[in-house]
């Protein structure tokens, strides 16, 4: 589904991302973990192009999209969440959702004046759509509230229910768990297994091993701007290289 | 070539006020991140304050630093009313860059109401011209020149000297790391907010003092100049300003003597749009991230 | 008495033009244009020069442009068609490379040097002494005063209906949702594949076509134009007005306008002027700043907030069962009808 080969990123003179190359196999939850600063962030960032990378190629179904910009990148089908969500805070949560649904028809100006009948009938399906993904993350009675009015873990759920409804073909979730309490971060491993299972290929990155462990098929563990293991989360937590990593890189010093 | 040393040696003395300004300004905006449409306006008014306290008897120079120290007390004033609620609420650039533009018409206004729209002149003698080598300059001119020069140093040896020049610095670079680092950022927006208006207000007297005259909308009017020397420098570098300012202070009145004066807020304006389109970050190469 | 009405009536249509128009630029799409003016002010030239033939007495030393005699819808067309085009140029210009506060400052940069510009390069529109004798619509020229200013006020009220139809539709869409998507969060909104640059520009410049329609209507209702009527200071003003009213919300844009430009100045008009002869107008100012700075810190979404507005009503009828069945228990049913009546959402 998605390659990543030989990526690098340099950030202001250090070289954050450093020969990366990895894939992400279809259908299935790849973890991305390692120690702060690992580069996992700015890798999520290139694959969404945010960033262009400064050698590398990363490929999406057969097409190379490093580069792209976010716009065509998303496009393609790739949907990202963000490591602090990001609410559209002042418009309703519905309208959050509603927002992101792909090619609507009067998304142009002069569709929006000349084609009323057309949308109108497309917004009355959107609607039906975000209502039932409104239900799938239990956020159904807050449909009118202003995004921004939400609580950390309801906006997680409202990331993970925007990103759905852009009919994603590759998520790319940045921390979906963090911050929240146990219960709701079950019901985002639900939702992602429930994900993949409607064929959706997902890439995410997580400190939490607990939730790591519900959801990811296969965790590739970064460090150092490089992949330094690749396997099920059991046999990568059984690698000594990891723990060294997550001990401080290979120095003696602090950990996350 | 008489006539271009001639207009450099005029633009010595724009820059000289310009710098002021722009420095204070740059100071201002590299800690609270928004830019101020107020700030012509408070040159207008340090400048005013300085009319009415030398009307009032006082000594001219005296009178300057009561205009200086109203207009700190303005900037702090306004920092504690306006400013500071909004972004303790983290308001966006945009609603504070309106808030200042707000500001700005209460403080030209009030201007109005106190003093008249009239245009007024300190009571001072700039002395006669004097040829000094190739230049231009009246006594009083040169007196700005030395008095921009020694505030300048001050704030230099100011912000590199002192433990709370070092707190300033950080704030600007990155305020929430300074906070964590056990900074009092908001005793350093204060005190921001003081030295950029006292800066502005003796730049506003220079401003007076080298148009001859004073109205509500002379501080206005130099806004945009002030911008461009920001601009020129790289938003929110302090020396950068300074720089700018000199540029900005003799392209103006070189153009003003050989194209047409009508032209010359123009061609500020020009200086703006070119460089933030072209070289957003200024004309000095950029610092790196972990300057 | 009535003269004064029907006075603020033509003008309040005309005002409610801009402010619709900054308020698409603005309120919907996010973009601070302090030069709003300078587009009203190149409406109104072109409505005077395509309109206003050759000067009518050779030797006045009236010099413009064009000196075209079309008839005055055609004018006024074209008054908002030309700002429209330059306001393309400008925003395409700018749009792509600035932070929204930088580019705010470009815009009162370019409003001033095209002040400049016009002020001081006579030939092109007369210089600082603007134009006179711009021909009046209609029967202007043989109707009385109340009846011409009526008239206007039927036609402003035309074009400002189409002008609030644009603005609503817009605000419905879809379109309207990715404007305010990327007003609030561009990355987002380029995260899901929206076109952040075009979807700005095209609001842009139909705000700018509406200023340029305003300012049309404007010269042939006063008859003459000068540019001292479009200083910075009138663009600020109009800004701080749909700031006080409600950023968003068309409705609040047009009543703050209405108050804040209309009415303050014409009751300025009114007022004995004391003290040092600015008092009043200054005075109008510094309510204008203080109350824009007291509305952004104690009610940030203006006086009409955008959430009064609904944002978009799924049609009743048509559709399936289901869809009906889902609406109703979907959100509230308010009709559009005025706005500040509609209930409040909770906070």
């Amino acid at each position: 589904m998605l390659q990543i080969q030989e990526v690098e990123f340099a950030y202001g003179g250090s070289q954050a991302v450093a020969g990366c190359t990895f894939d992400v196999p279809d259908r299935k939850v790849t973890g991305l973990i390692g120690p702060n600063g690992a580069g996992k962030s700015t890798l999520m960032e290139i694959i969404a192009g945010g960033l262009t990378p400064s050698s590398g190629r990363i490929v999406f179904d057969g097409t190379e999209i490093q580069g792209l910009g976010r716009i065509r990148v998303a496009r393609l089908g790739i949907i990202r969440t963000f490591q602090t969500p990001r609410e559209l805070t002042r418009l309703p949560v519905m309208e959050n959702l509603v927002f992101a649904a792909p090619n609507q028809i009067g998304e142009g100006p002069l569709q929006s004046l000349f084609r009323r009948s057309r949308w109108a009938a497309q917004e009355r399906e959107l609607r039906l759509k975000a209502e039932s993904l409104l239900e799938w993350v239990g956020l159904t009675k807050l449909r009118e509230e202003p995004a921004g009015s939400l609580s950390g873990g309801q906006r997680r759920l409202l990331e993970i229910a925007r990103a759905m409804m852009a009919e994603p073909k590759l998520l790319l979730l940045d921390e979906p768990s963090a911050g929240v309490f146990p219960a709701v971060r079950k019901l985002i491993a639900e939702r992602i297994r429930e994900m993949v299972e409607r064929g959706i290929t997902v890439l995410v990155v997580a400190h939490n091993m607990a939730f790591l462990s519900d959801v990811a098929d296969d965790v590739v563990v970064m460090a150092q701007g490089k992949v330094l293991r690749r396997g099920t989360l059991s046999e990568v937590r059984a690698d000594e290289s990891v723990v060294a990593a997550y001990l401080g890189g290979g120095h003696v010093g602090g950990t996350s | 070539m008489n006539l271009l040393a001639e207009a450099v040696g005029f633009g010595l003395v724009d820059a000289a006020v310009i710098a002021l300004a722009a420095v204070g300004l740059s100071l201002q905006v590299s800690v609270t991140n928004f830019i101020n449409f107020a700030y012509g306006d408070f040159m207008s008014f340090g400048a005013y304050v300085t009319y009415a306290a030398n009307a009032a008897g006082l000594n001219f120079f005296p009178s300057v630093a009561v205009g200086a120290a109203g207009t700190g007390l303005l900037g702090v004033i306004s920092n504690w009313v306006v400013f500071r609620p909004l972004m303790r609420r983290k308001s966006r650039t945009l609603i504070l860059l309106i808030c200042t533009v707000g500001l700005s018409f209460i403080v030209q206004n009030a201007i109005v109401m106190i003093w008249g729209p009239n245009a007024e002149h300190y009571s001072v003698t700039v002395g006669n011209a004097l040829h000094l080598g190739p230049f231009l300059f009246t006594p009083g001119d040169l007196i700005l020149i030395g008095v921009a020069f020694t505030l300048l140093l001050a704030l230099h040896l100011f912000m590199q000297n002192t433990k709370f020049g070092t707190a300033l610095r950080a704030t600007s670079n990155n305020d929430d790391l300074a906070q964590a680092c056990g900074i009092d950022t908001g005793r350093v927006v204060m005190w921001t907010w003081a030295i950029s208006g006292m800066l502005c207000a003796v730049a506003g007297v220079g401003l007076a003092l080298e148009t001859n005259s004073l109205r509500p909308t002379t501080g206005f009017n130099e806004l945009f100049v002030v911008f461009g020397a920001i601009i020129l420098g790289g938003i929110g570098r302090v020396y950068g300003a300074m720089l700018g300012a000199l540029v900005i202070g003799i392209l103006t009145e070189v153009s003003a003597m050989f194209i047409s004066p009508v032209y010359s807020g123009a061609l500020a304006f020009t200086v703006v749009i070119v460089v933030l389109l072209l070289r957003p970050q200024g004309l000095l190469p950029s610092r790196g991230r972990s300057a | 008495m009535l003269y004064f009405i029907a006075d603020l009536l033509a003008l309040g249509a005309i005002n409610a033009i801009m402010a619709v128009g900054l308020n698409l630029q603005y309120g919907q799409a996010g973009i601070l244009n302090f030069t709003y003016y300078t587009f009203v002010a190149i409406g109104a030239y072109i409505g005077a020069v395509t309109t206003m033939g050759h000067p009518p007495v050779p030797a006045s030393e009236e010099t413009f442009i064009l000196q075209w005699n079309l008839p005055w819808p055609v004018a006024l067309v074209l008054a908002g068609a030309v700002a429209g085009v330059l306001g393309l140029f400008m925003v395409l210009v700018v749009i792509r490379r600035l932070r929204s506060d930088y580019l705010a400052i470009v815009t009162v940069s370019l409003g001033f040097i095209v002040w400049d510009l016009i002020t001081n390069y006579v030939p092109l529109f007369n210089g600082a002494n603007g134009l006179f004798n711009v021909p009046y619509i209609l029967n202007g020229a043989t109707a009385s005063e109340i009846t011409y200013t009526l008239e206007v006020f039927g036609v402003a009220m035309v074009v400002l209906a189409v002008c609030v139809w644009v603005v609503r539709s817009i605000f419905r869409s879809p379109y309207g949702r990715v404007l305010r998507a990327i007003r609030e969060d561009e990355v987002v909104a380029a995260s899901f594949g929206k076109a952040t640059t075009s979807s700005r520009v095209w609001a842009f410049v139909l705000g700018c076509v509406m200023a340029g329609l305003a300012g049309a209507l404007l010269v042939f209702y006063v008859n003459a134009w000068n540019p001292q009527g479009f200083l910075a200071e009138e663009s600020f003003i109009l800004m701080a007005a749909i700031v006080i009213g409600g950023p968003g919300n068309y409705w609040g844009a047009v009543l703050g306008t209405f108050v804040f430009v209309e009415l303050l100045s014409e009751i300025e008009r009114y007022l004995p002027n004391f003290g040092n002869g600015a008092l009043v107008g200054a005075g109008r100012a510094v309510l204008i700043g203080i109350v824009l700075i007291v509305v952004i810190r104690f009610r940030p979404d203006g006086l009409i907030p955008e959430r009064w507005l609904r944002w978009y009503r799924v049609p009743a009828g048509g559709g399936q069962g289901g869809a009906a069945g889902s609406q109703s228990r979907g959100e509230p049913r308010r009709r559009l009808g005025w706005p500040w009546l509609g209930q409040r959402s909770e906070i």
